[in-house]
């Protein structure tokens, strides 16, 4: 037994003179408790809808009153014309369009059945599937506290879907698993490989030879990128092929905007490499720096359930604006220009990460 | 005269710490130069700022000619470096580490395979070529070392601590490759703190805490160390007149007289100015000498005297 607990203290002295590593193994997980409360235990935020009122009486005002007194819901816009809500849809101005025909609150006054127009997004189902329950309890909701007042009526919600057909649920995750394949494995696999380049003194052998340090850093980059990519290009092909995914946009439209994620990744890979003394802080470092990505940005929840601070944080970073633009292009069948806006800032950061990396990792392999 | 190596005022700090205080260091071409000293004495930070890997914090380097400060690259290229621990790839073969360093220093093609079968051969490594570095063993690896840093054949090779944890066959083995080295006309500066190696140094540096307490051939050194050289003798108790008032013996070190015969140490200016005549002298006055030698003093010693005072 003596014997045993030596060996369990002198790895427990080992873990605690590793403030780096002591601080991510303790503190880790309060943080990420204290970010999950503050981007889920608040009040959500509001899911913006648009409503077409076609109708303009009076019922329809009141049924309008009560879904923003509902709270979950954001009417952003009022188009004229059902075609301009869809458009809002499609372009994801909105993630919902209500549409109120015409004779709405006729109908409801002389009791008769009548039905609304619920036109939702399918390229992002889970948030749909919400709006949608959140919809119909909200209707459900205002038909029974109305119907006080005019009689018994009843409105269906009809389902409409751009961006349909329905979306597995599988191609609904293909997103999170090229976030993961294109963010965590390429920054964790190149901050560990310089860390342990360092750790096991090759560097010294390296920075002898006549070579740049651009020559190491560019070459790492290289390595890793290509290794990454081939692994993505792999894993897109196996799913089309076996597991029935399909992807909408083009191909090469994905490929570069992977490309472009794997280089931020990478850069900040770089980063943590610098501040880690050893490989094991790399690679906790590169998990830490995940976390926040991982809560915030989209990667399991929509961005829009989440509270505003922390919505102000997930736009800050780079994995939110891969995610929107890898499913415009998968699950609506865009084009890398419709998603110009989301490009532009994955392409800055991406540069904004790689020149500080290299201008830091620079001085360090000195 | 062309230095290989030339450092004038070198200096560094680490924040307050002097780790090398103003050494001065001419390396001629072609020689084996020893830097020596204990652990700590600023061998190896002097080293690096060779190399280019620390920036001094005065003084300069040159390395033939070349200001290491302005053209690192240059000085690179004509350089060989063997550091003191394994720092080759343990996950990459024999051969591919010899590639590897091969086109790092700029050889390219059919140059790169010419080459590397030349040191697999050279440096008896061809039965390691396909395993993993980290699988060989302590002397393998040294010599896999020594061979990556041979490998653009350069102008100056410089070898730190190379048979530190290695054993006494291996480290023949270096040695004798060091003085190959220099028939080709090599230039070496050697790092160690065993003190019988640097007897096979041309000329040596002593280092301690950051200055040289001593530099020159090693026998300059151990007079230096001991105001001359030792000599030894056994003659007759007589000869102990003649002794104390020769010209050149400075001092007397050792004494021990028994039934008329003398045995004694005593300290000359130079041995090999002083010894014959001196013995000659004692036989000319009928003194009978059964035996003079120089007392061979190691440098273990000398640097003792030199940093200690002992």
């Amino acid at each position: 037994m003596g014997v045993l607990a030596a060996l369990i203290i002198k790895d427990i002295r080992q873990l605690v003179r590793d403030p780096k590593t002591m601080f991510m193994v303790l503190l880790m997980p309060i943080l990420v408790m204290a970010m999950f409360v503050a981007g889920y235990g608040g009040s959500g935020g509001e899911v913006p809808i648009a409503i077409v009122d076609l109708d303009g009486g009076k019922v329809s005002w009141q049924l309008i009153d009560s879904l923003i007194n509902f709270g979950d819901f954001e009417v952003k816009y009022y188009p004229a014309t059902p075609e301009e809500g869809e458009m809002l849809v499609r372009h994801g101005d909105v993630y919902a369009t209500l549409i109120i025909p015409k004779g709405f609150s006729k109908d409801v006054l002389l009791g008769r059945r009548t039905t609304v127009d619920l036109v939702l997004d399918s390229s992002y189902a889970h948030i749909s599937e919400l709006v949608w329950e959140a919809l119909n309890a909200a209707v459900q909701g205002f038909q029974e506290k109305v119907s006080e007042s005019y009689g018994t009526f009843s409105i269906k919600v009809n389902r409409r879907t751009v961006y349909g057909p329905q979306v597995t649920r599988v191609e609904n995750f293909v997103p999170v698993v090229m976030g993961i394949l294109l963010h965590l494995v390429p920054m964790s696999l190149i901050a560990v490989s310089i860390s342990r380049e360092r750790e096991r003194r090759t560097f010294e052998q390296l920075v002898v030879t006549p070579i740049n340090s651009w020559d190491i850093v560019i070459s790492k980059l290289l390595a890793y990128a290509f290794i990454t990519i081939s692994d993505m290009i792999l894993t897109l092909w196996i799913s089309v092929e076996f597991f029935n995914v399909k992807v909408k946009g083009s191909f090469f439209d994905l490929l570069f905007v992977s490309g472009l994620m794997l280089l931020c990744s990478l850069s900040i890979g770089l980063l943590i490499s610098v501040m880690s003394k050893n490989q094991l802080q790399a690679y906790q470092m590169a998990i830490f720096f995940f976390i926040p990505s991982m809560l915030f940005t989209g990667f399991f929840t929509p961005v829009e359930l989440l509270s505003k601070e922390v919505r102000i944080v997930g736009k800050l970073l780079p994995l939110y604006y891969f995610l929107r633009t890898f499913r415009n292009i998968q699950l609506r069948g865009w084009t890398l220009l419709e998603s110009l806006h989301e490009v532009s800032v994955l392409f800055f950061e991406t540069l904004l990460f790689l020149l500080l990396s290299i201008k830091l990792l620079k001085l360090r392999v000195e | 005269m062309n230095y290989a190596i030339e450092a004038i005022d070198l200096t560094k700090y680490f924040g307050s710490f002097k780790a090398v205080d103003g050494i001065n260091i001419s390396v001629q071409e072609g020689e084996i130069f020893g830097l020596l000293g204990p652990n700590g004495a600023g061998k190896t930070t002097t080293i690096r700022m060779i190399l280019g890997l620390l920036k001094p914090s005065a003084g300069s380097i040159k390395v033939f000619g070349i200001d290491v400060s302005r053209n690192r690259k240059a000085v690179l290229k004509i350089t060989g470096y063997m550091p003191q621990r394994f720092s080759l790839y343990e996950d990459l073969t024999t051969e591919e580490n010899l590639k590897l360093f091969a086109s790092l220093y700029g050889l390219s093609g059919r140059k790169v395979d010419e080459r590397v079968s030349e040191l697999l051969e050279e440096f008896q490594l061809k039965e390691f070529r396909y395993r993993l570095a980290g699988k060989l063993s302590g002397g393998t690896k040294q010599r896999l070392a020594l061979a990556v840093a041979l490998v653009h054949e350069p102008r100056l090779l410089i070898v730190d601590e190379p048979t530190a944890g290695v054993d006494p066959p291996i480290r023949r083995y270096f040695w004798e490759y060091f003085r190959k080295l220099r028939k080709d006309g090599v230039t070496m500066l050697v790092t160690t703190h065993y003190m019988d190696e640097a007897e096979n140094c041309d000329r040596l540096a002593l280092m301690n805490r950051g200055r040289i307490v001593a530099s020159g051939s090693p026998s300059s050194i151990k007079k230096l160390a001991y105001g001359g050289d030792i000599v030894e003798l056994h003659t007759e108790r007589k000869a102990l007149v003649y002794l104390k008032s020769f010209d050149g013996v400075k001092k007397i070190l050792e004494e021990e007289s028994s039934n008329g015969s003398l045995k004694v140490k005593i300290l000359v200016d130079d041995a090999s100015d002083r010894l014959v005549p001196l013995v000659k002298t004692l036989e000319d006055n009928g003194i009978k000498v059964y035996r003079a030698r120089q007392v061979f003093v190691s440098l273990e010693d000398a640097f003792i005297k030199l940093t200690v005072g002992g």
